[in-house]
C-alpha cells in the first residue's frame, strides 16, 4: 500500500512538475475548459434559484370564484353547498375567503399597506378558492372549464377564474430548459473531453523519451498513464474553479439588474451562488471529464507508441 | 541465465529482414561475454530479445527459467528490473540531472526518495560522477554520459547487465574507463553482456560470440 502511495505521490508530483514547465500553455488550456465549462454551471446556477420558486408553485387546477361586492355574507357562504353539488366526483379543496382575510392577505404580501390603506374601504370581495386534484391531462384542462361555466351561472357570481394555466406552462418551460441544459452539458462536456484529449496528446509526443526510457528501466503501463491521468484530472479541477468563479462574479451585475426588475414586482429575489456541495459535486464532474480525456488519449496515444 | 534455443527473428518491414537464423545459445550466471561481428550481424536484435524488447519470430529465449516470448505483456517489466541496460547512444534525460536520471530505475519500483537518492550517489561514485550528481548531461562528455548510463543500469543491482555498443563514439580513453567499470560490475558476480565491434577489447576477451548476417560463427557454447 504504501508503494501504491508513493507512486501515486510521484504522478501527482511529475504532473505538477510538467505543469510547471510550461505554465503558459496549461493557463491556456484551463481558459479554453473553463469557457466550455461555464456555460452548463451558469445554467445549473439559474435552475437551482428558479427550481424552489417552481416548486412552492401548485400545478393542480386551481379555480377562483370572486362573488359580487354587495353580495351579503349569509348569501356569499350559502353557495358552499351549491358549489360541493358542482363539484362531486371531484378530488376538491374548498375554502370560503373573506373580504376582509383577502384584504389583509393582499396587505401582508404586497407591500402595498400604505397605498391600500388611502383607499377607505375594502374593494376586495368575498370569494371561493377551489384546488382540484389529479387534473393534468387536456381533457382535463376542458372539464374544468365546464365546471367554471356552471359556477358562472350561480346566483351573486361575479367571476370565475382558472388558475393553473400559467403554472404549468412555467413547470413546461422549466422542464424545456432542463432538458436543454442537459444536451448542452453533454455538448460541452465532449469538448471539455476533446481539449484535454488534444493537451494530453502533445503531453506524450513531448515526452515520448522519457516513456520509452522509463519502459525500458522496468516501468509499468500504469506507472507511465498515472502522471498524464493527474494532468487531465488537474486541468478539469482548475477549469472547474475558474468557471464557477466566473459565474459567481457574474452574479454580481446580474443581481443588481435583477434587483430592479424585482423591485417592480415587490418581490426580493436574487440569484444566488451554487450551494457548496453542488459547488463540489460539479468540480468533481470537472476533474472527472479531464481525467476521461486523458485516460482516453493515454491509452490511445501510448499505444501507438509501443 | 540465458538461452537460446534455435531463435530466428525476422523482421516485418519491405525487406522481410532475417535478423537472426536459427540462433541457439547458452550465457551462465555470471559470465562475462562479447557479441561481436559487423553492423547488421544481430547482435542488437539478440541484445533486444533478451529485454523483450523484440519477440523471437520462431524459438525459445529463456532468462533466468523464464521464457521471454511468451511473456505476458504485462509481466515484461518486472522482466527488465532484473536487467541493466546499456545502449549506444546513452538515452539520457537531458531536462533532468544526472542523480534524477539514475534514480529513475529505481522510482519506477517505488522506491522511497530517500533511498532512491542515497542509492543513485553510490552508483555514480562507483562510476567516478558523484561530484557531478547535479549536472545536466549534456554538460558532460561522451564517455562520462556513457558511465552515467552504467550507474543506471547497475542502481537497481541486476542480475545481468545488456550494454549494447557502449564504446562506440568514445576515444579510446573514455572507452577503456566505460569497459573497466562493466568489468568491475562482473566481478562482483553480475552477468554482462557486451556488443562491440572494437577488436582491442575484445583481444582481452575470454568468451567472444561471433555473428554473422544474422548467424552464429562462433562462441555459442
Amino acid at each position: 500500500m504504501n508503494v501504491w502511495f508513493r507512486q501515486h505521490r510521484f504522478a501527482l508530483g511529475a504532473a505538477l512538475s510538467h505543469v510547471r514547465k510550461a505554465p503558459g500553455s496549461f493557463l491556456f488550456n484551463v481558459l479554453v475548459v473553463a469557457v466550455a465549462l461555464a456555460l452548463p454551471f451558469a445554467g445549473v446556477t439559474l435552475l437551482d434559484n428558479v427550481r424552489p420558486l417552481s416548486e412552492q408553485l401548485s400545478v393542480d387546477p386551481e379555480l377562483s370564484l370572486f362573488l359580487k361586492a354587495d353580495t351579503p355574507r349569509e348569501q356569499a357562504q350559502a353557495l358552499a353547498p351549491q358549489l360541493q353539488q358542482i363539484l362531486r366526483g371531484t378530488h376538491a379543496k374548498v375554502s370560503f375567503v373573506p373580504r376582509e382575510q383577502a384584504l389583509a392577505t393582499l396587505k401582508d404580501k404586497s407591500g402595498l399597506t400604505d397605498v391600500i390603506e388611502t383607499l377607505g374601504d375594502n374593494p376586495l370581495p368575498d370569494s371561493y378558492v377551489m384546488r382540484l386534484e389529479g387534473f393534468t391531462s387536456r381533457a382535463d384542462a376542458a372539464r374544468v372549464d365546464g365546471l367554471a361555466d356552471q359556477m358562472r351561472a350561480l346566483p351573486g357570481v361575479d367571476a370565475v377564474q382558472v388558475d393553473s394555466a400559467w403554472v404549468k406552462r412555467l413547470a413546461a418551460l422549466l422542464g424545456v430548459l432542463r432538458l436543454a441544459l442537459l444536451l448542452l452539458a453533454i455538448t460541452l462536456g465532449i469538448v471539455v473531453i476533446a481539449v484535454v484529449f488534444n493537451t494530453i496528446r502533445l503531453q506524450v509526443l513531448t515526452q515520448r523519451e522519457e516513456i520509452a526510457v522509463s519502459k525500458l528501466l522496468g516501468a509499468t503501463d500504469n506507472f507511465i498513464h498515472r502522471p498524464f491521468y493527474y494532468t487531465g484530472a488537474l486541468l478539469g479541477l482548475c477549469a472547474g474553479a475558474v468557471a464557477l468563479g466566473a459565474v459567481a462574479l457574474a452574479l454580481r451585475p446580474l443581481n443588481t439588474a435583477i434587483a430592479e426588475f424585482a423591485r417592480l414586482y415587490a418581490s426580493e429575489f436574487q440569484l444566488s451562488p451554487l450551494p457548496p456541495l453542488a459547488m463540489a459535486a460539479l468540480l468533481a464532474i470537472s476533474a472527472g471529464l479531464g481525467l476521461v480525456g486523458a485516460m482516453l488519449s493515454v491509452q490511445r496515444h501510448l499505444a501507438r507508441l509501443s | 541465465m540465458i538461452e537460446f534455443q534455435s531463435v530466428s527473428k525476422k523482421y516485418s518491414d519491405s525487406a522481410n529482414t532475417l535478423a537472426l537464423a536459427d540462433v541457439s545459445l547458452n550465457i551462465a550466471k555470471g559470465e562475462l561475454v562479447y557479441l561481436a561481428g559487423p553492423s547488421g550481424a544481430g547482435k542488437s536484435t539478440l541484445m533486444k530479445m533478451v529485454a523483450a524488447i523484440e519477440r523471437p519470430s520462431s524459438g525459445r529465449v529463456i532468462v533466468n527459467g523464464q521464457d521471454v516470448g511468451r511473456l505476458r505483456k504485462a509481466g515484461i517489466p518486472f522482466l527488465r528490473r532484473n536487467l541493466g541496460l546499456i545502449f549506444q547512444n546513452q538515452r539520457l534525460l537531458n531536462d533532468r540531472h544526472l542523480l534524477a536520471n539514475v534514480m529513475l530505475p529505481l522510482i519506477v519500483t517505488g522506491a522511497t526518495r530517500a533511498q532512491a537518492e542515497q542509492r543513485a550517489r553510490a552508483a555514480l561514485d562507483k562510476v567516478g560522477l558523484e561530484g557531478r550528481a547535479l549536472a545536466l548531461p549534456l554538460e558532460l562528455s561522451g564517455g562520462e554520459q556513457q558511465r552515467v548510463a552504467i550507474a543506471r543500469a547497475i542502481v537497481n543491482r541486476p542480475q545481468i547487465i545488456l550494454a549494447d555498443e557502449p564504446t562506440a563514439n568514445l576515444d579510446r580513453a573514455a572507452a577503456d574507463k566505460v569497459i573497466d567499470a562493466l568489468h568491475a560490475f562482473h566481478s562482483v558476480g553480475v552477468t554482462c553482456v557486451i556488443s562491440t565491434h572494437d577488436d582491442q577489447i575484445l583481444d582481452s576477451a575470454a568468451r567472444v560470440i561471433r555473428l554473422e548476417h544474422g548467424q552464429l560463427t562462433g562462441g555459442a557454447a
